[in-house]
C-alpha cells in the first residue's frame, strides 16, 4: 500500500539531506541532541569546505605556485610551469603578520595588515558609494519631473510615481529632524513620512514572509519529491 | 456575539506557535502533492531583463554571477536556470562566475538542470562558460572592469580562456550585453552595481532572495535594469519565457510550480494575523471587563 504512495530515494545523499533536515526542523519543536547533531555538523562541514576552497582557489594558485611554479608538477604535470611573480611575498608577508596576532607577544604586528586592509577597503568603497548610493540616488529621485514618452506625450502614470518618490523621500527625511519640535507644518510633512515608512516597513515584512515560505517550500520539495517520491 | 464565542477568540491570542508550524507545513505539503497552480504574467521589474536578452545583438555573451549559498537556492536558482534558458535559447553564450566559495557546486546544478536536459548540443567553452570562484570582492570584480583574464586565466576544467569561443571578444566586463548577479547577500548584486555597472555603463540586472529585495529598488531603473525578487520573482521570468518562447519546452519551472503552495502559505500565515489580532481584541476587551 504504501510503497504505491512512496516511491523511496536509494540515494544516500539523498536520505542524509532528509534525515539532516528533519533534524533542523525539530527546533521547533524544542532544543534537543538532534537539532545539535545537525548544527554541529553544518558548521564543521562549512568550514571544512570553505578551507578546502579557500586553499585551492586562492592560497595554492596565488601564493604557492607564483612563489614556486614547480609545485605545479603535483597538480598539472603536464602543464608549463606558471611564471614566478616575486611580489606576491608582500601579500604572503602581510598575511603572516595577520596570523600574529596568535601569538599574544607579537600581536601587535598583525595591527599593519589590519590597516592595511581597512585603508584600502575605505578609500576604495567611499568613493564608490558616495557615487552610486548618494549622488546617483539623488538623480533619480529628483530627476525630471515630468517623465515624457518617445512620441512627445507626457506619462501620467511614470510620473504619478516620480511625485510620489519624491513627497515620500522629502517627507521621510522630515521625520528626521530632530532639532526641531514637531509641530505645525513641519509635523504634518513628519506625519506623511511615518506613513510613507509605515508602508515601507510593511512591504519589506511581506517580502521576508515570501522568502522563508520559500525556504520551507524548498526543503519540502526535498523531502516529499527527492526523499519519498510523492510530488 | 455570545460569551463563549470571545473566549474561544480571546484564547487564540495564547496559541502555542508549534500549531502554526504545523498547519502551515500541512497546508504547503498539501498544496505541493495536489499540485496547486496559480497563473503567472511578467511584472514591469522583470520583463525589462526578458526584452533586453531577447534583443541582445546575436552572439552577445551574459555574464551570471552565482553569489548564493545552498540555503538560498529554493529561490535564486529557479532565476539562474530561466536566465541560462532564455540566452542559449536566444544564441548568447552564458558565462558563469561566483564571488561565493559554494558557487561552483551551484552552477554545477544549473548546467545539469537547464543545459544537459535542454541544450544537448550546447558546446562548453563555446555555449557557455564556467568560469567558477574567485576570491577578491569588490576588488575582484574592480579587476574585471579593466582585464578579465587578469583573475581568470582558465576555467574550473583547467582550459585556458583565451581558448574559449564564449570570451573571444571579452576583455573587460563592459563587453558582456548583460550582467545578471543573482545574490543573497554580501558581495553580491549590490557591488557588481557599484563596481561593475555604475563603472562600465554595462547593463547589470538583478535576482535576489524575497529577504532582500526591498533594498534593491532604489537601484531601479537608473541603475539596474530589472529585478527579479524572490520565487515570485523567478515565477515571473519563467512566465515570460512561456510566453516570448511557446515553442520551447520547459521540463521544469520550478518558480511557477511552487507558487501555488507559496500563495497557500500567505493565506494562512494571514488568517493566522487577522485571528491573532481579533484574538488580542478581545483578549483586552476582557481584561477591561475583569478590572
Amino acid at each position: 500500500m504504501l510503497a504505491s504512495v512512496f516511491h523511496l530515494s536509494g540515494s544516500i545523499e539523498v536520505w542524509i539531506g532528509a534525515l539532516l533536515t528533519l533534524m533542523v526542523f525539530s527546533y521547533l519543536w524544542r532544543d534537543n541532541p538532534l537539532y545539535k547533531i545537525a548544527e554541529h555538523l553544518f558548521v564543521g562541514v562549512s568550514a571544512a569546505y570553505w578551507m578546502v576552497v579557500g586553499f585551492w582557489t586562492t592560497f595554492w594558485p596565488n601564493a604557492v605556485l607564483k612563489l614556486a611554479p614547480a609545485a605545479s608538477r603535483l597538480t598539472s604535470p603536464d602543464a608549463p610551469p606558471p611564471a614566478a611573480d616575486p611580489v606576491m611575498w608582500i601579500p604572503v608577508g602581510l598575511g603572516l603578520l595577520l596570523l600574529m596576532r596568535l601569538v599574544p607577544r607579537l600581536s601587535w604586528l598583525g595591527r599593519w595588515p589590519t590597516a592595511f586592509i581597512v585603508g584600502t577597503t575605505a578609500g576604495y568603497t567611499l568613493v564608490r558609494t558616495l557615487r552610486s548610493d548618494f549622488l546617483y540616488q539623488i538623480q533619480a529621485t529628483v530627476g525630471p519631473g515630468l517623465l515624457v514618452l518617445q512620441d512627445g506625450r507626457v506619462d501620467p502614470g511614470a510620473t504619478a510615481s516620480r511625485l510620489v518618490l519624491v513627497i515620500g523621500t522629502v517627507c521621510g527625511l522630515v521625520y528626521f529632524i530632530y532639532t526641531r519640535r514637531d509641530t505645525g507644518g513641519q509635523g504634518r510633512l513628519a506625519r506623511v513620512g511615518l506613513l510613507f515608512m509605515m508602508v515601507t516597513f510593511g512591504a519589506t515584512f511581506g517580502y521576508a514572509v515570501m522568502g522563508r515560505v520559500s525556504l520551507l517550500i524548498g526543503r519540502l520539495n526535498a523531502l516529499l519529491g527527492d526523499w519519498l517520491g510523492v510530488i | 456575539m455570545t460569551r463563549r464565542l470571545r473566549r474561544a477568540f480571546g484564547r487564540l491570542a495564547a496559541l502555542d506557535r508549534r500549531w502554526i508550524y504545523v498547519i502551515l507545513a500541512l497546508s504547503v505539503g498539501t498544496a505541493m502533492i495536489v499540485g496547486v497552480r496559480l497563473p503567472d504574467r511578467p511584472s514591469i521589474l522583470v520583463q525589462p531583463i526578458y526584452d533586453h536578452i531577447e534583443n541582445l545583438p546575436a552572439g552577445s555573451p551574459v555574464l551570471l554571477a552565482c553569489d548564493y549559498s545552498p540555503s538560498s537556492a529554493p529561490e535564486l536558482q529557479p532565476m539562474a536556470v530561466a536566465v541560462t534558458r532564455h540566452a542559449l535559447l536566444t544564441g548568447h553564450p552564458v558565462v558563469y562566475v561566483s564571488l561565493w566559495p559554494e558557487g561552483n557546486a551551484l552552477i554545477e546544478r544549473v548546467v545539469v538542470e537547464a543545459i544537459r536536459s535542454d541544450f544537448p548540443d550546447a558546446v562548453p567553452g563555446r555555449d557557455w562558460a564556467l568560469l567558477g570562484y574567485k576570491s577578491g570582492r569588490e576588488m575582484l570584480i574592480n579587476t574585471l572592469v579593466r582585464d578579465f583574464r587578469a583573475f581568470y586565466t582558465q576555467d574550473v576544467r583547467g582550459v585556458a580562456v583565451d581558448s574559449l569561443p564564449a570570451m573571444a571578444g571579452v576583455r573587460g566586463l563592459a563587453d558582456f550585453g548583460l550582467v545578471v548577479g543573482l545574490a543573497s547577500g554580501v558581495p553580491g548584486l549590490r557591488e557588481w552595481i557599484l563596481f561593475g555597472g555604475d563603472v562600465t555603463g554595462v547593463p547589470v540586472a538583478g535576482g535576489v532572495t524575497g529577504t532582500g529585495a526591498p533594498r534593491f529598488f532604489a537601484y531601479y531603473p537608473q541603475q539596474l535594469l530589472g529585478l527579479m525578487a524572490g520565487m515570485k520573482g523567478a515565477a515571473e521570468y519563467e512566465a515570460a519565457l512561456a510566453l516570448g518562447h511557446p515553442e520551447f519546452r520547459q521540463p521544469t519551472m520550478r518558480g511557477s510550480d511552487n507558487m501555488g503552495p507559496l500563495a497557500v502559505a500567505h493565506l494562512v500565515i494571514i488568517l493566522f494575523i487577522v485571528l491573532g489580532n481579533v484574538g488580542l481584541f478581545f483578549g483586552r476587551r476582557r481584561e477591561g471587563e475583569g478590572r
